[in-house]
């Protein structure tokens, strides 16, 4: 079943077409990346599912149920963590998660299970001061803390390592890749190693629609061949196949360069080369990265 | 309810720990010693100036003060307590929308009613208590150094004043679900009072407005009877309740 799904969405700003017919959908128990560059509406995307923004056109759904604006009822269901969490500053991390445990209704005991079990997955279970004191990345932490809280089916996380320091960002993804057991992780970002180390699904949004969307293997595998790169032994067999193969670029002494061959022209490659008696040093398909297939979709 | 209670219990640990319950404390007690204070030393002030004013043709004879003297500084004073008060309270939500504090409580399943039922009633436990304290202080003194009794209708005029201020809160409740910033809620706070004041000047509207409320020297003296404010205190109390409704109303559309 789609844990979220979200149909026809349309929504401008003045003038601005932000999002234009905007379809897409997410399975639960997963973890979805939800890709774009700075400004293609992802925040957007997710405060509209989250009833804080309203949309010109269009529907969305959580678990089924239909997102309203204002006074949203599927709210019950998602963790929502935003791209800067704001917090009380006067508060304790204790004191702020147990009005938040107040406000969706759990009991007292469980608050407090559950807080000090969060705080110690969070890394803040010693930390007693005010939230007003608190760095970028405690903020950040104490706000999936925050987002889990409720065991909610649906994790939304905004942008949640791009602020980060290396070390932190590791921590955020350990976290995150740790919840997905339970919780269907939607998570936004523009740092595609991020989305490489944890997303099994992933959706580029780019003008305001998805522009490419499935999961990590079968957008790897839609492409129009891999490149290959051929290594030689001596310069003078180098030459010679690219005397054949002219369409190479020539990237080393020895190197050849092939970009965007067919499985069928790699064959044929090969098939050049032992009939031919070149031996090679090491013969390798590059596979794209995540971030040529995005430079792809966004047309740089 | 249960959520309504957490809610208010972080608004109110916010006017604790952000220290504004403390100067609101000490203003609300430094206002109420003042009246009678200013009352009392009236006429010694008086006799120190009266060599300066006879100079200049003004004869001084002798100053009767009393309890009515006390309470004209207590009106007085009460409009300019009442400013510092909308002044702190304007940015009570607009605080919330611009950090995005409140996005956290909503995504938590927090209905936004509360939210504004939350601040209405901080505000107004303030205003009630502080309003009691200057009103306990002056009152005590006045019975300590003269007699109350002079000042006719003095329990309805105090809570005219009250009520006065209730209104003024409501219009900050509801510009502040509508606007984005603190100091239109304080210019809107503003312009309904300066409303209410120009309507007064129509006879016609005079007694219906929420600022005839103020009338307090009128009241004292006995010259308007408080039989002659009960329209103005039923369209005052109306008006505050449609500000609260309004403001659920325009609060539960508003994009955060």
């Amino acid at each position: 079943m789609d844990i979220l799904e979200v149909s026809h969405i349309t929504k401008a700003f003045g003038a601005k077409k932000v999002l234009n017919d905007l379809n897409f959908s997410v399975p639960e128990h997963s973890v979805f990346g939800f890709i774009g560059q700075n400004g293609a509406g992802k925040t957007t995307t997710m405060k509209m599912v989250l009833g804080l923004l309203e949309s010109d056109k269009g529907e969305i759904f959580v678990n089924g149920e239909k997102v309203t604006f204002g006074q949203n009822n599927t709210n019950k269901y998602i963790g929502y963590l935003p791209d800067v969490p704001e917090f009380y500053g006067f508060m304790t991390p204790r004191e702020y998660l147990s009005m938040c445990g107040q406000i969706t209704g759990m009991h007292k005991e469980e608050i407090k299970e559950k807080s000090a079990e969060l705080l110690k997955l969070v890394g803040l279970k010693a930390e007693n001061k005010r939230i007003k004191g608190f760095s970028r990345g405690m903020k950040q932490r104490l706000g999936i803390a925050q987002a889990l809280l409720n065991s909610p089916k649906l994790l939304i996380c905004d942008e949640p390592t791009s602020a980060l320091d290396p070390m932190g960002r590791k921590e955020i993804l350990d976290i995150l890749s740790s919840v997905k057991e339970h919780t269907t992780v939607i998570f936004s970002t523009h740092i595609l190693s991020d989305v490489e180390r944890i997303c099994d699904r992933i959706a580029v949004l780019h003008k305001g629609k998805i522009a490419l969307s499935g999961t990590l293997e079968e957008i790897k595998g839609i492409r129009n061949g891999d490149s290959i790169e051929i290594e030689f032994l001596t310069e003078q067999d180098t030459d010679t196949f690219w005397s054949i193969y002219s369409s190479g670029e020539k990237t080393g002494r020895t190197k050849l360069f092939f970009p965007k061959r067919t499985e069928h022209e790699m064959m044929e490659m090969m098939g050049c080369l032992s009939q031919n008696q070149i031996p090679v040093l090491r013969l390798e398909r590059l596979e794209p990265t995540l971030e040529d297939l995005f430079l792809e979709v966004v047309g740089r | 309810m249960k959520q309504l209670t957490a809610f208010i219990k972080k608004d109110f640990l916010e006017q604790l720990r952000t220290g504004k319950m403390m100067i609101l404390g000490i203003l609300f007690c430094l206002f109420g010693i003042l009246n009678p204070a200013t009352a009392k030393m009236m006429p010694w002030l008086l006799e120190i100036m009266s060599e300066q004013l006879a100079e200049s043709g003004m004869n001084i004879t002798e100053m009767k003060v009393d309890a009515l003297t006390s309470w004209t500084q207590f009106f007085k004073n009460m409009p300019l307590l009442l400013i510092v008060f909308i002044v702190m309270f304007s940015a009570i939500l607009i605080t919330e929308y611009q950090k995005g504090t409140l996005i956290n409580v909503i995504t938590k399943g927090l209905k936004r009613w509360k939210i504004v039922i939350s601040k209405m009633l901080i505000m107004t436990a303030f205003w009630t208590l502080g309003y009691l304290i200057t009103f306990g202080i002056t009152y005590g003194y006045n019975v300590y150094l003269w007699d109350n009794s002079i000042a006719q209708n003095l329990l309805f005029t105090v809570l005219g004043y009250y009520l006065v201020g209730l209104w003024l809160i409501s219009v900050v409740l509801l510009a502040s679900t509508a606007s984005k910033s603190a100091s239109a809620v304080t210019l809107t706070a503003g312009a309904a009072y300066v409303l209410s004041h120009l309507l007064s000047f129509f006879p016609s509207f005079k007694e219906y407005v929420p600022t005839f409320l103020m009338s307090s020297s009128e009241l004292l003296a006995g010259t308007i009877r408080s039989e002659q404010c009960l329209a103005a205190v039923g369209i005052t109390t109306f008006m505050i309740i449609s500000n609260i409704v309004l403001s659920v109303a325009i609060f539960n559309k508003r994009a955060i």
